[in-house]
């Protein structure tokens, strides 16, 4: 992900800023790996090969198939 | 692209039909005009298509969400800044000029349903509009003043239940495309304020 986006990015359960943390970047700086954390509340939002995953904890773990 | 791979392209991801084309269209022509860096953002992306076409065609800048793991992973192989979100949850506040979402929007009896991503990708529940109300309840909130959602609404659903639904929630609706089909009829719905 591109860092720009952490600007219109908040946390899905209380709307606050999330802070970008343990960033792995790659050559063209993009991000691929760390963590999105909540100012407010401090929940973590993992980044995965490039992916930020935003779900809430309770839907992280869902997976139907 | 490996068999597992080729897996996830066939079964867990809605590929583009009628109803993508139709929305890419109608978005595409409304938003050719729109400024350097607005933000689109789509909603349920699937495959990426619809998302792609928009950030092939117009200057925006295109987000493309989706529930599914496999589909956020397919929208970024295509190019595509992808986010895994529950609709519009991780957004920020007034943060997105254009939403763009082509829903579950198939009325589903809740015995026959089965339980796999194929599923969430079409099954909008008995009504058809389990996911359709929560969305039009929050969009709101990170749509920016002057911005539009751009929503597909099959005949199957009830056009005028949906319009109503946005209404309640201080939304106006125009109709900007629509196609027939020998058992629906398709139509996207712009949505303003």
């Amino acid at each position: 992900m591109q860092e720009s986006l952490l600007e219109i990015l908040c946390c899905p359960l209380d709307k606050h800023e999330l802070e970008l943390e343990d960033a792995d970047r790659d050559d063209a700086d993009e991000i691929i790996g760390g963590d999105l954390v909540c100012t407010e509340c401090g929940e973590r939002y993992p980044i995965e090969d490039g992916i930020p995953n935003l779900l809430p904890p309770d839907m992280r773990e869902e997976t139907p198939a | 692209m490996g068999l597992e791979d080729q897996r996830d392209v066939e079964t867990d991801v809605y590929q583009p039909a009628e109803d993508s084309h139709l929305l890419a269209d109608a978005a595409c022509d409304d938003l050719a005009d729109a400024d350097e860096g607005s933000l689109v953002l789509e909603v349920g992306t699937g495959s990426g298509y619809v998302a792609g076409r928009i950030d092939d065609e117009t200057p925006a800048r295109v987000i493309a969400a989706d529930l599914n793991p496999h589909a956020v992973r397919q929208a970024r192989e295509a190019g595509l800044e992808a986010v895994r979100a529950d609709l519009v949850a991780p957004f920020a506040d007034g943060a997105l000029d254009a939403v763009v979402f082509n829903p579950p929007y198939l009325p589903t009896d809740p015995d026959n349903e089965w339980d796999d991503w194929m599923e969430q990708a079409l099954s909008g529940g008995e009504d058809g509009r389990a996911v359709i109300d929560p969305f039009l309840a929050e969009v709101g909130r990170v749509l920016a003043p002057d911005g539009s959602v751009y929503l597909l609404v099959s005949s199957l659903t009830g056009v005028d239940d949906v319009v109503e639904e946005a209404g309640e929630h201080g939304f106006s609706a125009a109709a900007v495309a629509d196609e027939s089909f020998p058992f629906e009829t398709l139509t996207v719905l712009e949505l303003f304020r």
